[in-house]
């Protein structure tokens, strides 16, 4: 009895660390609750060659230009080989965001080759990616805009050479491949600072600031191109977190009921033991932090479903364990352990589910195969030791004395099917009589 | 209330037929007549594609569905798709029903949604756009190779542990309890998708696995129990005397878990959000089977080879 009552506190404290958590920790809540955008990037080079270092400096952009939307709580994560999944809660103007995040800064500098007795653009080496910071100034001669650029070391050696080697020569600018303007060097820059002038129509003040507001925000190292798109507007959210708060409450009230009309004493304990698991669960999801979303309010309520099973399997073999006329803590002792194959077997088949769902899933699976397994383990634990240690407190030991708690019948009682057991398996269930 | 199994096993074989035949016709009707030969009608999470969805403060009548699918048209956008969904907002906002419009990918700076928004525009009084998903067609493809490859490493994932738990052939019984399954939900949305436009989605996969897992659980259960009587009766009764008790004593037990959780899930289809709707409804349906194909048709399937290798069980 004292291991029980210790049982009972230990209980109680998880019960209140849980209450604070749920208090203190906020709620996080999916996009498709609050409302917002989920955007898949991909990088899309030309070569069609994706390495880590090119997915970490798109990342790194991303967040840059990501961050620059103004918006709090963005997310930015890499998923896959080469996608990023991109999460804004609540933009005004989404697809001004989505141009803005799509856009590419590809900044190359180019000198002149000969192809097959042809003139083109080749390859230099300099690109974007050795640009320090670029800024916005004007022209001091005809006070047009250009965009002012400044190399890192690297880049201003890179600079110093190529203009070196290209005295007398044109160096084209091209941005986003797209020719800006190819001026003769005319002596080599070793100042590391160059500018972009729109050629000979110049640029828009809109033009060369969205320039250096890409250059700056980081160049995308490759062009990415958004392959899915999620938007929720902030009214179907609020709806069905309404709707599934009403939903959640009447099916749970439903449960109860049920429970104590088809199982009375014990249903009254699967239910205040319910009651400590939804609260161990809910404090769970926000020590972890797991992101709720519609799909997993859905796992987490199937999890209650699953929680409900495996008292309604420990009430149900307990009952026949009375039928068969033990005494209550004899009933009750072999009820959970042979319960507990089938819940173990069971819950296990369903952990496989998950984890196969977690790792192949989309994200919206993910969440539900998240939810379900966290719900899963922790109804193991509250039905074995929750609902175990308030059965033995609430009817201790001796014999059954009011058949009708258990909704029995006094007539019913030591007619059961009766087991032949060995001793060993009675000496393993606690079979004493 | 006791249950005869064993006697009326090739009735309850035949009842299964009878709930699995029309699906499987209208699978098989599907296959040939739509464009994607698919048994369901597979929505963009598959097929890659742009669903635009706009609450709206009216009831949407079936002009109105006629004069914006033409609007449509006009505009340049061909064979969009379009369905209502009714709601009964909860809360005080006004949206009375969202009216989902389903075109092909729309890329990144095409003018068509602007397009699509400003037809829906001209149709109804200031409509609110509430819900966009976009998803390029080489990613659908993905999703649904992906889709497929999770169903079956859950199944093999599971018969491998009821194989190293109980016997292959128990494994077997389950597995093909949800194949069951699986086929009865599947069918009854590919007759949805016939009659009403019912398309399947990543969430529908995600509940067809929910419901695997569950009648799983229904099947072990039962399973479990026939384990443990033939330890103490297998010398004293027949194997189908013992599945029958076995089947009678978890009855209470399958049936009260089923319906506990369909409580919660009529509570969610008939209150929750209209987002979940079908995903919910799969779950009843495959909820439902499952504990049908566990009690009946799975035991069927166990007595009857047993039966056939009697004289080796001691």
């Amino acid at each position: 009895m004292k291991n029980k009552l210790i049982m009972f506190w230990a209980i109680v404290l998880i019960v209140i660390a849980s209450i604070v958590t749920i208090c203190v920790k906020p709620t996080k809540l999916g996009l498709d609750l609050v409302g917002g955008s989920r955007l898949v990037l991909e990088a899309a080079p030309t070569n069609g060659i994706v390495t880590p270092d090119m997915m970490s400096s798109l990342q790194f952009a991303i967040e840059n230009r990501v961050n620059k939307l103004g918006v709090s709580e963005t997310v930015v994560q890499r998923s896959g080989d080469k996608r990023l999944v991109v999460e804004i809660p609540d933009v005004s103007d989404l697809d001004q965001a989505k141009a803005y995040l799509g856009e590419t800064a590809e900044l190359e500098f180019k000198k002149p080759i000969m192809i097959s007795d042809v003139e083109a653009w080749g390859e230099t080496g300099l690109t974007g990616k050795d640009l320090a910071k670029a800024n916005l100034t004007t022209n001091s001669q005809n006070g047009q805009w250009v965009v002012g650029l400044e190399f890192n070391g690297e880049g201003a050696k890179k600079f110093a050479d190529l203009t070196k080697e290209l005295v007398g020569k044109p160096m084209a600018i091209f941005f986003n491949g797209e020719l800006q303007s190819a001026p003769r060097v005319n002596e080599p820059i070793t100042g590391g600072s160059a500018v972009i002038t729109g050629g000979d129509s110049g640029f828009s003040y809109d033009e060369a600031k969205k320039m250096v507001d890409l250059l700056n925000a980081g160049a995308l190292p490759v062009p990415a191109k958004i392959i899915e798109e999620n938007t929720v507007g902030p009214t179907l959210g609020a709806d069905s977190i309404a709707k599934s708060k009403i939903a959640g409450a009447i099916g749970l009230g439903f449960v109860m009921l049920f429970m104590i009309a088809y199982y009375r004493a014990p249903g009254i304990i699967a239910d205040i033991a319910l009651i400590i698991y939804g609260l161990i669960l809910f404090a769970l999801f926000k020590a972890i932090p797991v992101t709720l979303t519609l799909a997993g309010i859905a796992g987490f309520i199937l999890s209650v479903g699953m929680a409900v099973d495996a008292n309604i399997l420990i009430f149900e073999r307990t009952k026949e364990e009375l039928k068969a006329g033990r005494t209550l803590f004899t009933a009750i002792n072999s009820g959970f352990d042979r319960a507990f194959t089938s819940i173990f077997d069971s819950n296990m088949t369903t952990i496989i589910t998950c984890v196969i769902l977690y790792s192949l899933g989309t994200s919206i699976v993910k969440g539900f195969a998240l939810t379900l397994a966290i719900g899963v383990i922790v109804s193991m634990f509250s039905a074995i030791t929750v609902t175990k240690n308030f059965m033995h407190l609430v009817f201790g030991t001796g014999q059954l004395k009011h058949p009708e708690w258990f909704g029995l019948r006094a007539d019913e009682i030591g007619e059961g099917f009766k087991a032949v057991e060995t001793q060993r398996e009675k000496a393993k269930f606690g079979i004493l009589d | 209330m006791k249950l005869d199994i064993v006697k009326n096993k090739f009735i309850f074989l035949a009842l299964s037929a009878i709930l699995l035949i029309p699906g499987i016709a209208a699978m098989i009707y599907s296959m040939i007549t739509y464009d994607t030969h698919t048994p369901v009608r597979v929505g963009i999470d598959y097929t890659g594609g742009t669903t635009l969805q706009y609450g709206v403060k009216e009831e949407i009548s079936n002009n109105k569905l006629a004069a914006v699918r033409s609007g449509l048209e006009e505009a340049g956008l061909e064979n969009p798709s379009l369905q209502i969904i009714n709601v009964n907002s909860a809360e005080d906002s006004d949206l009375k029903a969202i009216l989902s419009i389903r075109t092909k990918f729309i890329e990144e700076g095409s003018d068509d949604q602007a397009k699509v928004t400003s037809v829906v525009d001209s149709q109804f009084e200031a409509p609110e756009l509430v819900q966009v998903a976009s998803v390029g067609p080489t990613l659908g493809q993905e999703l649904f190779k992906n889709s497929l490859i999770a169903l079956s490493l859950a199944l093999l994932g599971i018969v491998a542990y009821l194989t190293f738990r109980f016997q292959f052939d128990y494994a077997l019984a389950a597995i093909l309890g949800l194949v069951h399954d699986t086929i009865f939900v599947l069918g009854v949305f590919s007759i949805l998708g016939l009659y009403y436009g019912v398309q399947i989605d990543a969430l529908f996969v995600t509940a067809l696995l929910t419901v695997i897992g569950f009648s799983v659980h229904d099947t072990i259960v039962v399973f479990d129990r026939v384990r443990e009587n033939l330890k103490y009766y297998s010398k004293k009764m027949t194997f189908g005397e013992i599945m029958n008790a076995s089947i009678n004593q978890t009855l209470a037990r399958s049936i009260n878990t089923s319906l506990t959780t369909l409580i919660t899930l009529a509570a969610l289809y008939f209150f929750g959000g209209v987002t979940t709707k079908d995903f919910v409804l799969a779950m009843i349906l495959g909820i439902a089977i499952g504990t049908y194909s566990s009690i009946f048709f799975c035991s069927s399937l166990i007595e009857i080879w047993e039966d056939k290798k009697t004289p080796a069980r001691v």
